[in-house]
């Protein structure tokens, strides 16, 4: 056997993978707080000494996609200073990270007295020390506002514990106890991967290994430039809207060109609107990884994400854009809101070139709000980011969106906490739970549904942090699917009478009032003339899909006990056919949005609040 | 009263054994299983057995002292989805968790990947009105008008059964309760499963789906075991139908027909409690730490089992439904004897997680099956025999290197014999990863584990396996074949219960959780003498589900059996210190530790008094047991070595047979490497030793 051998490669691409999902089993077992342990909002992964991605967990896309930089920045800034038993913190995103609140922990991994790699894991922190209690604060005008920048850091020196260094960074931070322990784990999890891949070393040899190591790079490089190379060469281009961007803008636009080039795809977000005076700002590391994950999802889901994928797809953006802000912008939002409506405009661009291997548009974060407060049996403070009203998912082709789908930053890979968990833990008390009718965008694959969700404080006041997208500008409908229903949310007060507020806002929830949302349905896939009827009829009998819109948009006509009526479905669906316009948008809505679901809604003695509320009402 | 039946129906066989009271094999019969139609092959089976065994059917029932039950009816529904239409009622307003879950969507990059659907349709699914808070107390009180409403809705849908899950009712359950009254009323012919009994645990998606899942199996297992019940009753067995349950104990009909859904899974959880059974049986001083391997055509199970204890593991799901109840803890993957090999479009070389399964098969089964397998590449390097099962099962050499020629050789260019290697040696190495989930990355130190090895394919493979994780000893047990059915006749009557109690170090609510079990014990009590067991020969196992507070996760710990003062309370704790750092590498000793769940099993032990040995034997001679030599491939430098095949049922106690070697049975080959040798100690129970 020689170091050509396949099946030794096989084996080696499949203990690879072990290493990495073991160390993310580690991790979220072993973690603390929710965010982590259940919400799974972290990312373990390889590297090699040139910052190449070997193998990586994927947990969420918007933090494996491009985690080069950071250990780019890492390396130069101990240059010959790394030794075995250093760990290094980094969480700064002008050095290569993606947002505030996600932090690196990596360790070198040494065999023989040689680094042959980089043992990682990003995970998102419930608190990085912020003025407010939140991580992603979009109030924040400047990185001085948006919390605790760590640049690379050791907190372990050649095996040695940096007591001083640790106390340091959890001093800033909030809940330090809990985060100690998330830190532990993150620990954990990097010292697993290096002890694996030590062994690993030992087993095949490190010469050996590092030739696997460049076959493994190649193959993910081969599998990912056929499947490209299939795509239609052709720039492709798409713009798209944010609906607010904390500091006054609404409806923020958002550029992308996609260039299918062979076997290689350039995008470029130049004609992005500029920087925000918010932390709604991209990062590099954001703004890279948001312009690759569409095409790994339009690939097959089989290639490993290794550093030979990711090249494929390269990604420009203007600094000073919202798409990639200059310093001291802040970026504290990036991977959520300016990530969801980057990703989201490539998948616009995308459906031009490969409309099969298209998802129509996902909920970008929205009614997923951060609440914090200081109640419960000890009045201690706390922190919950409340995960159980996010939007649906957009529908492919064969696939019906999910619901809870929340973010494309995300894509479903955030866990939800049960009810009964929620309550046991927090002073608050969900009154409803469920499925908004007609809330999913209509296709021959519907979207994934919207959601409405109300709770209460138990007890004391809640801040409630509710910075969201896409309620206005909803997730785009498909190749003839319709785009899924705006949303929004309101306060109810004793009497009844109710508080709209814009996307991006935060209040003071009081235990007399309750507060309700209604998030963003995913986007439908295709004609909806041609959704299975028999379906639609299901979807009426289960009160998804109400009676109008089956015949308005499905065509499909039902007799009064609900059975399906063929005769006069046929007949329906050839009218409506014959009434529509030659050829229709492959993409809606095409325009930014000029009516609000609150504009709708609200009645005339309820309140609309069109300003979400400044950083100086909330610390006043 | 002397005789003890394990019956196992699995997705191809129906598996029979007949042990003796001290757990010693007498049979061990195969019927093919007749699907739809489960109880036939059952009767078939016996009928069979008894003229094995010289009787009639009567004569052997009435001389059946044990009678133990696994079967698949409830797994198979809820995977075939062909189950009846049922009803849930939930708290208004909270219809919709079981479609939510926990929003997790497995794998983030498939856009194609789809929803895994709810059992219970969502127009039968129904809200009542009422709402009870986290320590029990009513806010809002049940609406009977909207349960008549919500009865209504069912009766006019003509479900076959109801499951009601109320938010916090496993706190105080007197709105489910009266739930079930009225409803009662309108749909008197209807199953009413309640939440609060099924699985009185936190959170409401699991609680759920549990009981709906219940719900959906509940008509037809019910059906199906009490007719067989009858059945056996009619031909002569004066002892209760036992039926298997997913912990790894089992119970009468009625006692598990409370929790249905723990009859999910059963046979495979049966598999490691035969293993530690025999593993007891013959090599005592080795069987307090084994690790059971058990490998089929489709799937391979591990499980790592210390201090003799078998694990049980939370979170265990059915097509994606979470089941609740705790079940034996079973590491699962897609590696099986009918995996299948490919080349993937970057040129490496994949097993499974695909399988041709028992139709069409293998390519050597020459039933259709054009790629190739597993069992393929086992027939290539001449390890398996030109037919299985006794001469009933041909096999063809042809085929199976045709498929792995053009499926896995040219593709990679390798020669046919390199490809069957490499097939091989990338199972083992997914095999190995399994044994190693349960094993390193637990932080437990497998070398001086011993194997257990079951399942068709298991003694094929598991010296190599072994060797892998640098494990000395092997046991090749005689029932390999047919572990789960053998586990039947071996295993301990067990009730499990539960009630769920939030409180804390520092705040120990320590007169409410004594309550909590005292009436626990009184249940269990209860349920023994209705089941005529003996209480006062009963053990009662105590655990909790603990966490540091803050945390999210818990772990299963063990809870001293006193009285719970100070001193109890610290051992517990510091076994949760204990376990969190074994198991995650640190611990948190200045933090207060919460718990959640707090269980309790009743087992009642099955006598095992035959004690065999792989000491004290005689020496013996293996010739007599020759018959023949298979040319096998163990080194690709070597090439072809003429083998050695021992028929394995003829092999005298104290034999050693060094390898190369190989054993044919009627139900399984065992492989024995170069360097390696094995033992046998004339029960056709082998014990290998590595290197």
């Amino acid at each position: 056997m020689n170091s050509n051998d396949p099946i030794e490669f096989s084996i080696f691409l499949s203990r690879m993978r072990n290493v990495v999902d073991e160390m993310s089993v580690t991790l979220s077992r072993a973690a603390m707080t929710p965010i982590i342990a259940l919400a799974h909002d972290f990312s373990c992964c390889i590297y090699d000494v040139q910052a190449r991605q070997v193998a990586v967990h994927d947990a969420l896309p918007i933090q494996t996609s491009s985690m080069d930089l950071l250990i780019e920045e890492t390396a130069t800034a101990f240059g010959a200073d790394i030794a075995p038993g250093d760990v290094m913190l980094c969480n700064d995103p002008y050095r290569g990270n993606t947002h505030v609140g996600d932090l690196v922990v990596l360790a070198p991994v040494f065999v023989d007295g040689r680094q042959l790699f980089w043992s990682c894991a990003r995970a998102h922190q419930l608190d990085i020390g912020a003025p407010l209690p939140t991580t992603t604060t979009p109030w924040a005008a400047n990185v001085w506002q948006e919390g605790l920048a760590v640049p690379p850091l050791k907190i372990y020196a050649a095996g040695r514990r940096r007591d001083d260094v640790l106390d340091l960074y959890l001093r800033n931070l909030r809940w330090r106890d809990l985060l100690e322990g998330d830190l532990m784990a993150q620990l954990g999890a990097v010292w697993t991967g290096s002890r694996r891949l030590e062994q690993l070393a030992a087993d095949l040899g490190a010469e050996r290994m590092l030739e696997h190591v460049e076959r493994a790079i190649a193959y993910g490089r081969r599998r990912t430039a056929s499947e490209i190379a299939a795509m239609p060469d052709g720039r492709y281009e798409a713009e798209g809207w944010m609906d607010a961007d904390g500091a006054g803008r609404v409806n923020v636009t958002v550029k992308a060109a996609v260039e299918i080039d062979g076997d290689v795809v350039r995008v470029d977000f130049a004609g992005t609107d500029g920087q925000s005076a918010s932390g709604f700002n991209g990062s590099r590391a954001v703004v890279e990884a948001a312009g690759r994950i569409p095409l790994l999802m339009a690939i097959d889901p089989d290639i490993p994400h290794n550093q030979g994928c990711l090249d494929a797809v390269t990604v420009a953006a203007e600094r000073g854009s919202l798409a990639q802000a200059s310093y001291p912008a802040s970026t504290g939002g990036a991977t959520t809101w300016p990530g969801d409506v980057l990703q989201d405009v490539v998948w616009r661009a995308l459906v031009q070139a490969v409309p099969e291997r298209v998802r129509a548009g996902t909920a970008r974060w929205n009614n997923a709000p951060e609440l914090y407060g200081a109640g419960g049996e000890e009045a201690e403070p706390w922190g919950l980011v409340l995960l159980n009203g996010g939007g649906g998912g957009g529908a492919a082709a064969g696939t019906d969106g999910w619901p809870l789908i929340t973010s494309p930053a995300a894509e479903g890979g955030l866990k939800v906490a049960s009810v009964e968990e929620t309550e046991l833990l927090h002073p608050l008390v969900f009154v409803e739970w469920e499925v908004e009718p007609d809330s999913m965008g209509a296709g021959e694959w519907s979207g994934g549904p919207g959601i409405r969700l109300t709770f209460r404080p138990t007890d004391d006041a809640i801040d409630l942090f509710n910075p969201s997208d896409g309620l206005d500008n909803p997730p785009h409908g498909v190749l003839g699917g319709s785009a899924g229903a705006q949303g929004g949310s309101y306060v109810t007060e004793p009497d009844g009478t109710r508080t709209f507020y814009a996307s991006v806002y935060m209040t003071k929830l009081l235990p007399s009032q309750q507060w309700t949302s209604l998030s963003s349905g995913g986007g439908g896939y295709g004609d909806p003339l041609r959704r299975d009827a028999a379906q639609v009829a299901a979807d009426v009998r289960d009160g998804l899909v109400t009676r109008a819109r089956a015949e308005a948009l499905h065509g499909v006509v039902l007799t009064a006990g609900g059975a399906l009526d063929a005769a006069a479905t046929s007949a329906r669906r050839a009218a409506l056919a014959a009434a529509r316009p030659d050829g229709w948008d492959a993409v809606v809505p095409a325009c930014a949005a000029t009516e609000t679901w609150a504009d709708r809604t609200a009645a005339p003695e309820d309140r609309v609040v069109r300003d979400g509320a400044t950083v100086e009402t909330l610390l006043a | 009263m002397a005789l003890r039946i394990g019956v196992d129906i699995g997705g191809t066989f129906t598996d029979l054994t007949v042990v003796d009271d001290g757990g010693r094999t007498l049979l061990v019969w195969k019927e093919d299983t007749t699907h739809g139609r489960y109880a036939e092959a059952i009767r078939t089976g016996l009928g069979a057995i008894a003229a094995e065994l010289g009787r009639s059917l009567r004569e052997l029932l009435e001389d059946v002292g044990v009678f133990v039950h696994g079967s698949t009816i409830a797994t198979n529904m809820l995977i075939e989805r062909n189950g009846p239409q049922v009803g849930l009622v939930a708290t208004e307003g909270f219809r919709d968790v079981l479609y939510f879950r926990d929003a997790f969507k497995a794998d983030r990059y498939n856009i194609h990947l789809r929803r895994p659907a709810p059992v219970v349709d969502r127009h039968l699914r129904v809200g009542v009105r009422e709402r009870v808070l986290r320590d029990g107390t009513v806010e809002t009180a049940l609406d009977e008008g909207s349960v008549r409403a919500a009865g209504a809705t069912l009766l006019a849908a003509g479900v076959e059964a109801v499951a009601v899950s109320l938010l916090w009712a496993h706190v105080n359950p007197a709105h489910e309760r009266r739930v079930r009254t009225l409803l009662a009323e309108q749909l008197p012919a209807v199953p009413i499963l309640l939440s609060s009994d099924v699985l009185p645990e936190h959170g409401e998606w699991v609680r759920t789906s549990a009981t709906a899942l219940s719900a959906y199996v509940y008509p037809a297992t019910a059906t199906y075991l009490r007719e067989l019940e009858r059945w056996l009753a009619e031909q002569g067995l004066r002892s209760d139908l036992l039926v298997m349950q997913i912990n790894g104990g089992c119970a009468n009909v009625e006692q598990c027909l409370k929790v249905p859904v723990a009859l999910t899974h059963s046979g495979p959880a049966a598999a490691p409690v035969a293993a530690r059974h025999t593993a007891r049986r013959v090599a005592q001083a080795l069987a307090r730490e084994v690790i059971t391997i058990d490998m089929g055509g489709t799937s391979f199970d591990v499980t790592l089992m210390q201090r003799g204890r078998v694990p049980l593991a939370r979170g265990l799901e059915i097509d994606h439904q979470p089941i609740g109840v705790p079940g034996v803890d079973l590491h699962s993957i897609g590696s099986g004897g009918g995996s299948l090999a490919w080349v993937d479009s970057g040129g490496a070389l994949r097993v499974g997680p695909d399988s041709a399964g028992s139709t069409p098969g293998p390519a050597a089964y020459g039933n259709g099956g054009v790629h190739p397998t597993v069992t393929d590449a086992n027939l290539v390097l001449g390890y398996l025999p030109e037919a299985l099962l006794g001469g009933r099962k041909a096999l063809s050499r042809t085929l199976s290197e045709e498929a792995l020629a053009r499926d896995v050789a040219e593709p990679l260019g390798l020669s046919v014999t390199q490809a069957a290697f490499g097939v091989l040696r990338v199972v083992e190495e997914d095999m190995a990863g399994a044994m190693r989930a349960v094993s390193v990355e637990r932080g437990i130190d497998p070398r001086a584990f011993l194997l257990v090895a079951g399942g068709g394919a298991g003694p094929l493979h598991a010296a190599r396996l072994a060797r892998h994780l640098e494990m000395r000893q092997v046991l090749l047990p005689a029932e390999a074949g047919g572990l789960s059915s053998f586990g039947m006749t071996v295993t301990d009557v067990r009730h499990d219960y539960s009630f769920a109690l939030h409180t804390k170090t520092g705040a120990f609510l320590r007169e409410q959780v004594e309550a909590g079990y005292a009436e626990l014990v009184e249940r269990a009590r209860a349920d023994l003498l209705a089941s005529g067991l003996d209480p006062d020969a009963t053990r009662f196992e105590r655990s909790v589900d603990a966490r540091y507070e803050g945390q999210v996760h818990t772990l299963m710990t063990a809870v001293p059996d006193t009285d719970l003062e100070e001193r109890a309370l610290a051992t517990l704790r510091s076994s949760f210190d204990a376990a969190h750092a074994a198991r995650f590498s640190y611990d948190m000793r200045d933090r207060p530790v919460e718990f959640l769940q707090w269980r309790m099993s009743a087992i009642t032990p099955r006598r095992t008094d035959v004690r065999e040995t792989f000491d004290d034997l005689p020496t013996a001679d293996a010739e007599p047991a020759r018959r023949g030599f298979r040319s096998a491939i163990f080194d690709l430098g070597d090439g072809a070595v003429e083998t050695p095949v021992f028929d394995a049922a003829a092999l005298a106690a104290g034999t050693i047979v060094a390898g190369p070697a190989i054993l044919d049975s009627e139900t399984s080959t065992i492989i024995v490497p170069p360097g390696d040798s094995l033992r046998a100690d004339g029960n056709r129970n082998f014990l290998l030793t590595v290197g």
